[in-house]
């Protein structure tokens, strides 16, 4: 059979980030896929070794505008460490706050991407509606719908009152009904189920060899998740379940996604029920002492790490960051061998690909 | 993680050399490695640990030479350490091994400038297959913009 | 007469194409908010298209890396006269936080003309809405505004057009 290459990207309906694939099918299987990366970096590492610490926060959480704020989190964390700082519980626990908030809000957004993919345009706009219930809750907390600047370096900018705080309640409330509604859809849904089951399947074997991270692991059955096995922030006073699936499929990615949010959902109310009073941060000084430091944290995709080496200086000498979208990406090229063309939409929204944080 | 088991079986591995374990914040520890070494400790900590899963590989210029770090996890931190002089800037890759570890080491060569013996496709000139992997198409080959000395802005024509 | 049905429709239903050339995201995604049911731009006959071949504006966000720099002059060279370029953000505007990198032209206009710009980190889609109303009253008398091409283009971008059509271009603008 003749070969065909098809060229996707970086301009395409399919992608909202500009990515460019070469695919190679025959007939209508696709045999090949070359990917070219790079449209979105922007040197951020380097750049990041020309602006002082505290500036630093402020181009980080630009890392990436889905899940900003954990970007923020693991370098503060970072830089908490060589400074040996005390960071207070409360800015603690309202930085995991925004951190579980993060993570409803980009997967819902996720869940919508996919449903537009495989054509369910009634699910993505009821996503996308609810995920505008998440961004007003973290537009009363923080100020900004998508960058919330609530990091610092010793804690957190804000601290809300007991009023926000009740409000937060009543919108966490409203939204587990939606949740759960999706939930529903996603379990029970026919065509939903059709499309995405034996999709983009993938085994435990290929994504230990890849190292890949996160949701797309998880619903393989890899039980790992950093904010379980090496707890940072508040988590360590939080209980939850880490989600896991064995399908490995479009849809078992999926469930794994929906059920983390009813997950992340609970985790909110422990921390408004839990949260301590007191200071939300502690004073940090301008230079940071030489050393270096690994900081990993579990974004909405998988685990996020910054390696970090200060010389004693107020900038710092080194800044590597390394997002779960990369080893995603590189499961992707065996996840794009022997499969139907028109299911290519679907298994690219599957891993949930994020090319800002991937290309830095 | 036994630090300690891990150690032990290094040094069996690899005789000419003593090991040592070093700890960071948060929670890493820290263990340099010969470049010539790499290679048989990666084995024996997937043999015999079975820690194979390389989050990622941090390549820096650390003003007098280069350093790689791998850093492993397996319920806990590990890193290894590697240290490379300027003019000699070669080391094994772990592709093979590690399908993982591909878009790193691609990292590495077009960031920093180091070449990985054994990869396909991260030479470090056109002639010895280089493929652009986040730099732009008109990046001329063999400027790599995380290396301190050469500051990158003089890339722009 | 037809004339004046064919600027009504562009006027009334502009069809927009977004295109990121290096943001973080967080532009874009607003962008794509504009269609969900909170803001829901169709309502006021804006359709989110595809190609640039059927596109009236280009809602372009990023600061313009070297990588996508062609692709987003073939977009708008794609794209049938008139058109219009909107900036959305702050890093579409001048570079924003990656202002100074090596991998970075600095805006939108470096590369085409740009006529309107929505800074913002990212703009709220409520402001979007606004610059875009705002676009679209400037457009209503067909001769007032003579076609892009037609237009004198800076004397730059000639000689980088020129270079872009002799193969790759070298010249880093
Ligand atoms: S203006 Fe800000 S939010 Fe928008 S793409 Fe640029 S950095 Fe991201």
């Amino acid at each position: 059979m003749t070969r065909v290459t098809i060229p996707i990207g970086p301009q395409h309906p399919l992608l909202k980030e500009p990515l460019s694939f070469m695919l190679t099918a025959e007939g209508e299987r696709v045999v090949d896929s070359v990917l070219r990366l790079g449209y979105v970096h922007r040197g951020i590492e380097r750049l990041a070794e020309e602006r002082s610490w505290v500036q630093n926060v402020h181009l980080l959480e630009r890392v990436c505008g889905i899940c900003s704020h954990i970007h923020t989190t693991t370098y503060c964390q970072g830089v908490e460490a060589l400074l040996e700082l005390e960071v207070p519980p409360r800015a603690q626990m309202i930085r995991t706050l925004m951190c579980e908030l993060e993570r409803i809000h980009s997967h819902l957004l996720w869940l919508g991407v996919l449903a537009e993919n495989v054509g369910f345009t009634t699910i993505f706009m009821y996503s996308w509606r609810d995920r505008e219930m998440v961004l007003d809750i973290m537009e009363d907390l923080s100020g900004g719908r998508i960058a919330h600047a609530v990091n610092i370096i010793g804690g957190v900018r804000i601290d809300p009152d007991a009023e926000q705080l009740d409000s937060i309640r009543r919108g966490l409330d409203k939204l587990q009904q939606q949740v759960d509604t999706l939930l529903d859809v996603v379990q029970h849904e026919r065509s939903l189920r059709v499309r995405t089951q034996h999709v983009g399947r993938t085994t435990k074997e290929l994504v230990r060899r890849h190292c890949v991270v996160g949701p797309v692991a998880r619903a393989v059955g890899i039980d790992e998740d950093i904010r379980r096995d090496a707890p940072y922030a508040a988590y360590d006073r939080l209980s939850f379940k880490v989600i896991t699936e064995s399908g490995g499929d479009v849809w078992a990615t999926a469930l794994v996604r929906v059920r983390e949010t009813s997950e992340s959902l609970s985790l909110c109310h422990q921390i408004l029920d839990q949260l301590d009073p007191g200071d939300v941060a502690t004073r940090a000084g301008r230079r940071v002492p030489a050393g270096e430091v690994v900081s990993r944290a579990e974004a909405p995709r998988g685990e996020v790490i910054y390696y970090i080496r200060s010389a004693g200086t107020d900038k710092p000498a080194r800044l590597k960051i390394r997002t779960p979208t990369l080893p995603a990406l590189s499961l992707l090229g065996e996840q794009l061998r022997d499969i139907k063309l028109a299911d290519v939409p679907v298994v690219l929204s599957g891993v949930d690909l994020c090319i800002a944080c991937a290309d830095r | 993680m036994d630090t300690q088991a891990i150690l032990d079986a290094l040094n069996d591995a690899c005789p000419d050399h003593t090991f040592d374990a070093q700890a960071i914040p948060i929670d890493e520890t820290v263990i340099e490695v010969p470049v010539i070494c790499l290679k048989r400790v990666v084995a024996c900590l997937g043999s015999g640990f079975s820690i194979s899963h390389l989050s990622t590989i941090t390549g820096q210029d650390t003003g007098t030479e280069l350093e790689l770090l791998y850093h492993f996890w397996s319920k806990g931190g590990l890193t290894l350490r590697v240290v490379l002089p300027y003019d000699d800037a070669r080391i094994d890759s772990l592709t093979a091994v590690i399908p993982g570890a591909d878009f790193y080491e691609r990292e590495l060569a077009e960031m920093l400038g180091v070449r990985l013996e054994g990869h396909p496709r991260s030479g470090l000139t056109e002639a010895e297959g280089f493929e652009h992997f986040l730099l732009p198409e008109d990046w001329r080959p063999g400027r790599p913009p995380l290396r301190k000395k050469q500051p990158p802005k003089e890339n722009e024509s | 007469m037809l004339n004046r049905l064919v600027q009504w429709a562009r006027r009334r239903s502009p069809w927009v194409l977004h295109y990121n050339s290096g943001g973080c995201n967080g532009c874009d995604i607003e962008i794509l908010d504009l269609l969900t049911p909170r803001y829901d731009v169709e309502r006021l006959g804006i359709l989110k298209e595809a190609s640039p071949r059927h596109a009236d504006i280009l809602l372009c966000t990023g600061p313009v890396t070297r990588q996508s720099r062609d692709r987003l002059r073939r977009i708008y060279e794609q794209m049938p006269a008139p058109k219009w370029v909107v900036a959305v953000g702050t890093c579409a505007t001048s570079g924003g936080v990656f202002r100074g990198s090596y991998n970075m032209l600095g805006g939108i206009d470096q590369v085409i003309p740009v006529d309107l710009y929505i800074p913002g980190c990212p703009p709220r889609p409520e402001v979007i809405i606004e610059g875009l109303a705002r676009l679209l009253a400037t457009i209503d008398v067909p001769e007032d505004k003579p076609p892009r091409d037609a237009a004198e283009p800076p004397a730059e971008q000639l000689k980088s057009v020129a270079a872009d059509e002799g193969e790759a271009s070298d010249d880093g603008d």
